[in-house]
């Protein structure tokens, strides 16, 4: 299999899918900052122009028989050169379309959402510079150019999370946020610095097919480097615990780039490396085992939070774990097919908890609940029909890219993966159906419904357009299941997909509907308490709502060894150390200095004295030599 | 080394016009500070339109000296005045004439003996041009104190916090560092035997011994070390900036540092290759040493210069280590920092300058929440801090990635050192800009005003001149390859590449503990 040209009307529209955005971008920063409407209009124009391009690829491709790739030679240093391009396959045909389209469809929402804001012109400019960034990273031919543009679409989500700057804890949010991906990069930039130095080549293509001169240790010391990028980017475990804090941006953001794009980004550039990956088993038992862990985790942490949009974050973190346990089983088809129906069913769920928060101005579960929440209808059947998908219930798109990652799960060696996925999917249906439950039965009823806060804002009629939209994506993709596995793993040898093991496929959707119905007996019906079993063990709640405790482990660590520790050492090192050898230094200039000038004062005895004996002991040396 | 004469002198023309602007400037009568703030920016606006022009008139292809001009000037001990740019000078006039420029205006509500202020300014600059553009070791030296001497004034008169300290302290590593830079010039002319200062002659037809260029190397490294912000002589750079008034942290950082790198690689790399062989592993280890201890000291300072002068001393290692390297990649690597980091920091500075300006203060925890009322000072902090941290598409990105893959190459384990310190120091700079730019607004601050459009102006190109060249870092790579592939191709092959199996070892012993 050899690569192709792009044809010339496929390269325009796959560059037009990538710079129109930037073009907006620059627009709006030089020209409309005090224009928000034509910024705003400007940017959805671009997310649309985007959205058709990425479409009309995808069409004229679906028949691809070969990858596709064309670079040109941006900059050269020496014969270094670094080139940017285009590598169209059905993997990343599929992502530019998932992510034009999502973010065009968030874009529209956020016309309604974020009308008013002093800082509209400016959200959307920081929108079609993610656009941009992540049609970028999209389509990288390279792994540097994946890298120039991973660190791009950071910088935009550290703008956009701390897109509230007069709160301190959005920017606090944003800043640990790029801090945390960026301490994963660190580890991705030694990966493919290894890859680039030792391996020879940074193509994409080249390293799939094993065409690189790494040792097969090196490949898996770099493969797991780049893991550890992937793990920061994808909020896996230990690097997870940005991403719940990253819920302070306004929630369409949260939507589009804490569940729906950037996070899944990190498990695109696992599937875009699979064939890589694959050479080594250490390297997939290690994803494995952290997807595993951090799905697990992260769910756990789900079932005790009181704040909509943190149980869609943890969800998110567990969801991608999900995702990188089945491309570590070798799934490729089914982990890719998840992130499709995730990015879908996610956004849809981030922006009906976005009407909710808006028209009740809080985030907390039991305070919409009793506000009547549950008289929102459309936000609510919306929710609902996405909380099914994520439970895993037929007919929703959740269900059938479950049942391939389990597959894919019960195709492994050690049974122990597919157990964890299992007590997963339970998990899932569990929390997912706890936040449904406390909405649609609150216990105590408010005295009125006017309760609104000072920011409650109705909804637009945009805004539940873009959540029905959403909402048939994410009854109808999982009919097309089939059709999607088959034509994402055309150039994948080394996927292991289409496994079916009949207990599997049997045991998740059992477990899913236990779940719900746990969260039935504790949250739904009306003797319930509405005290989840968590909560009900002290220590384990509070371990599950401390995060595990991670959280303190970062702040010692940054506090106790960067900051007090080596910082401080560092700090008493310029003042004492190298401060005090220069006062020294002075001080004996100084002295010398007054020795000198003691020589020249008129004090005459003393130094008649001092030349008499001079001139005797030069007397006496002279007599005796 | 080629050289091509100048149809017209355009390199004397730069000096020219800030001679005369410094007279001009002089004449003037005491009080007209306007004239003299009108003077100085049309002086730095032409020499700045010069230097584009030269940057872009440079024929890439040709390569070599070029705008070459030779004047006799001492025949019988074998000085002349000899200018000539290369694809390490142009970018560095390029750099000269934006800070300049920018400078200027930025200095434009200066109230306090104005007309002294800018000549003095012009004068420094003049030394800067100089030295960037000669090619006499004698006039390399010359240009070089020139543009040493009138910081001292600068910042006792119009300094702030500890300026006599901190003055006093620059003054002397300054001249300490010429007093071995002028030894190491004579030592070099002397024992060449040719009877010339020339620099390119002496590149030519000079064989010095391995001892003398290591002695040789080792005093000019140390000596254009010290300006460059070397770790352990970087400590006069934070207290100088903390000490000077705006636009001469911004020429200070900016500019004046890059002399001290500027000059390692002209006079050092140029005349003593075998010295720079012999002494890269020290240089690569101190400007490690350099990049992370920059960022660990200055992740505990509290005053805004403080802050961006530790992270100087960070970046400016970057620039030693891209030296040190010894291979195209690193030596483009750290010309294009020496550009990127310049442009930067100056606009770093002047972003501080007016925070200081207005809110009299450079605390961080006095400000915060600055954004709310200067939106656009805080843009430009950010930028700036963005460009610090070494976000893509802004200029410091690139440079970063070639003398890390440079590095990597030769020393793998201080390569992977100085980007594991990028969390540390992106770490350090958002912290800055969240104390400084975001959080709740200190109501102490809420009636400042943002800055005009003309005050916006300088500090707008600096910041185009971060993004344009980010997008576009072939315009500068093109440029300084035509000096670095020749500079390279003269040391042979000689330079040898650390291979994986070092690692590799360790590694499989690691490994087989893994079931």
């Amino acid at each position: 299999m050899l690569l192709q040209p792009v044809p010339e009307i496929s390269l325009f529209l796959a560059w037009a899918a990538a710079v129109v955005p930037l073009a907006a971008f620059g627009l709006i920063l030089v020209f409309l900052r005090g224009l928000p409407r034509a910024a705003a209009g400007t940017s959805v124009a671009a997310a649309a122009v985007s959205l058709i391009c990425a479409v009309c690829l995808l069409v004229r491709h679906l028949g691809m028989d070969a990858p596709l790739q064309s670079s040109v030679t941006w900059m050269a240093s020496g014969d270094f050169e670094i080139a940017v391009g285009v590598l169209l396959d059905p993997l990343s045909l599929v992502m530019l379309v998932i992510v034009t389209c999502i973010a065009f469809l968030v874009q529209v929402y956020s016309l309604g959402y974020m009308a008013g804001d002093a800082g509209y012109g400016r959200y959307f400019g920081f929108m079609s510079l993610f656009a941009w960034a992540m049609a970028g990273l999209v389509l990288a031919p390279n792994i540097l150019q994946v890298f120039i543009f991973w660190e791009l679409v950071g910088v935009s989500s550290y703008l956009l999370i701390g897109f509230w700057y007069e709160k301190f804890s959005a920017t606090r949010a944003g800043k640990k946020a790029f801090i945390m991906t960026r301490a994963g990069d660190t580890l991705f930039f030694w990966g493919w610095l290894i890859l680039l130095v030792w391996g020879g080549t940074l193509q994409i293509f080249e390293l799939n097919s094993g065409a690189h001169g790494l040792s097969s240790a090196m490949t898996t010391a770099s493969a797991l480097l780049v893991f550890g990028g992937i793990i920061g980017k994808s909020a896996q475990f230990p690097l997870m615990t940005w991403l719940p804090d990253a819920m302070e941006g306004p929630t369409p953001v949260s939507a589009l780039l804490h569940s729906a794009t950037m996070v899944a980004a990190g498990v695109f550039l696992l599937g875009r490396l699979f064939p890589f990956f694959s050479q080594s088993d250490t390297v997939m038992t290690v994803c494995m085992a952290v997807g595993t862990v951090s799905m697990l985790l992260s769910a756990t942490m789900a079932m005790v939070s009181r704040d909509i949009k943190q149980v869609w974050a943890y969800s998110t973190i567990s969801q991608l774990g999900f995702m990188i346990m089945a491309l570590g089983a070798g799934g490729y088809a089914a982990g890719i097919f998840h992130l499709t129906t995730h990015a879908g069913f996610k956004a849809l769920l981030f922006l009906c908890a976005g009407v909710l928060i808006h028209a009740h101005d809080t985030n907390d579960m039991f305070v919409i609940g009793r506000a009547g929440g549950r008289r929102m209808k459309t936000a609510m059947v919306c929710m609902t029909a996405g909380a099914l998908a994520l439970a895993g219930i037929w007919p929703f798109s959740g269900f059938f890219s479950k049942e391939a990652i389990m597959g894919a799960l019960a195709a492994a060696d050690n049974p122990v993966w597919l157990f964890c996925g299992l007590a997963g999917v339970f998990l899932t249906a569990y929390y997912t159906f706890r936040l449904i439950f406390i909405i649609l039965f609150p216990r105590t009823q408010a005295a009125g419904a006017n309760s609104h806060g000072h920011g409650s804002v109705p909804a637009s009629a945009a805004m539940y357009a873009v959540l029905v939209i959403l909402a048939v994506i994410t009854l109808a993709a999982g009919f097309f299941a089939q059709g999607f596995q088959d034509f994402i793993s055309i150039h994948s040898p080394h996927a292991k997909d289409g496994h079916t093991a009949f207990l599997a496929h049997i045991a998740s959707p059992v477990l899913a509907v236990a779940g719900i119905f746990a969260a039935w007996m504790q949250f739904g019906r009306s003797a319930s308490d509405q005290v989840g079993f968590a909560e009900k063990i002290g220590p384990v709640g509070r371990l599950f709502a401390s995060r595990w405790y991670l959280d303190h482990v970062y702040a010692w660590i940054t506090d106790r060894v960067l900051d007090r520790g080596i910082a401080e050492g560092a700090r008493r090192t310029e003042n004492r150390v190298i401060e005090g050898a220069l006062a020294m230094i002075t001080g004996w200039v100084v002295i010398c200095g007054r020795m000198a000038a003691g020589w020249h004062r008129a004090m005459i005895q003393p130094k008649l004295m001092v030349a008499v004996a001079v001139m005797f002991g030069l007397t006496l040396i002279l007599l005796v030599v | 080394m080629q050289m091509h004469a100048a149809h017209f002198p355009f390199l004397s023309t730069i000096l020219l016009i800030c001679v005369s602007g410094l007279a001009l400037v002089l004449v003037l009568p005491k009080n007209s500070n306007a004239a003299v703030k009108w003077v100085s920016a049309a002086c730095s606006a032409a020499t700045l339109a010069l230097s584009v022009f030269l940057f872009a008139a440079y024929d890439r292809a040709a390569g070599g000296m070029q705008f070459v001009e030779r004047l006799d000037w001492i025949p019988s001990m074998g000085i002349s005045y000899l200018n000539g740019i290369d694809g390490f000078a142009a970018p560095m006039l390029l750099l000269t004439g934006i800070v300049f420029f920018t400078g200027v205006v930025s200095m434009w509500e200066l109230d306090f003996r104005v007309k002294e202020f800018f000549a003095l300014f012009i004068l420094l600059v003049i030394g800067v041009y100089g030295m960037f553009m000669a090619l006499d070791l004698f006039f390399i030296f010359v240009w070089f104190d020139v543009s040493l001497l009138p910081m001292y004034l600068l910042i006792v008169i119009w300094g702030s916090s500890a300026r006599e300290y901190g003055a006093m302290k620059l003054t002397l590593y300054l001249l300490f560092g010429s007093a071995l830079i002028l030894p190491g010039i004579i030592y070099l002319a002397a024992v060449s035997g040719l009877e010339t200062f020339s620099l390119p002659a002496l590149v030519e037809n000079a064989s010095f011994s391995g001892f003398e260029q290591k002695t040789a190397f080792l005093l000019f490294y140390i000596g254009f070390g010290i300006l460059a912000g070397v770790w352990p002589f970087h400590s006069w750079s934070p207290t100088g900036h903390v000490a000077a008034p705006t636009a001469v942290s911004m020429l200070h950082a900016g500019v004046l540092m890059k002399i001290g790198a500027f000059g390692i690689l002209r006079v050092g790399m140029f005349l003593c290759p075998e010295g720079w062989m012999y002494w890269s592993p020290m240089m690569a280890v101190l400007a490690v040493i350099g990049i992370v201890y920059g960022v660990m000291v200055g992740l505990r300072q509290t005053d805004l210069k403080f802050v961006i002068g530790y992270s100087s001393v960070s970046h400016m290692g970057i620039v030693g280590l891209g030296f040190a390297t010894m291979t195209v990649d690193g030596i483009n690597g750290a010309v294009f920092q020496m550009f990127a980091h310049g442009v930067m920091t100056a606009l770093f500075f002047s972003a501080v300058g007016h925070i200081y300006d207005r809110t009299h203060t450079r605390e961080i925890g006095e400000l915060g929440g600055l954004s709310a009322v200067m939106p656009a000072a805080s843009s430009y902090f950010v930028i700036a801090a963005l460009a610090g941290i070494g976000v893509p598409c802004l200029a410091s990105f690139w440079a970063e990635l070639l003398v890390f893959i440079a590095a990597f190459r030769v020393y793998p384990a201080l390569a992977m050192i100085s980007v594991g310190v990028l969390v540390v120091n992106a770490l350090f700079m958002l912290r800055v800009v969240r104390n400084t730019c975001f959080g709740p607004l200190n109501p102490r601050w809420a009636h400042l005003k943002d800055m005009s459009f003309a005050m916006g102006m300088p500090r707008a190109v600096l910041a185009a001149a971060i993004v344009g060249f980010g997008l576009m870092p072939f315009l500068m790579y093109d440029l300084i390859q035509t000096a670095s592939v020749p500079l390279i191709h003269a040391l042979g092959p000689a330079v040898g590449l650390a291979g994986p199996e070092s690692v590799e070892t360790l590694f499989t012993e690691l490994m087989s503990v893994w079931p």
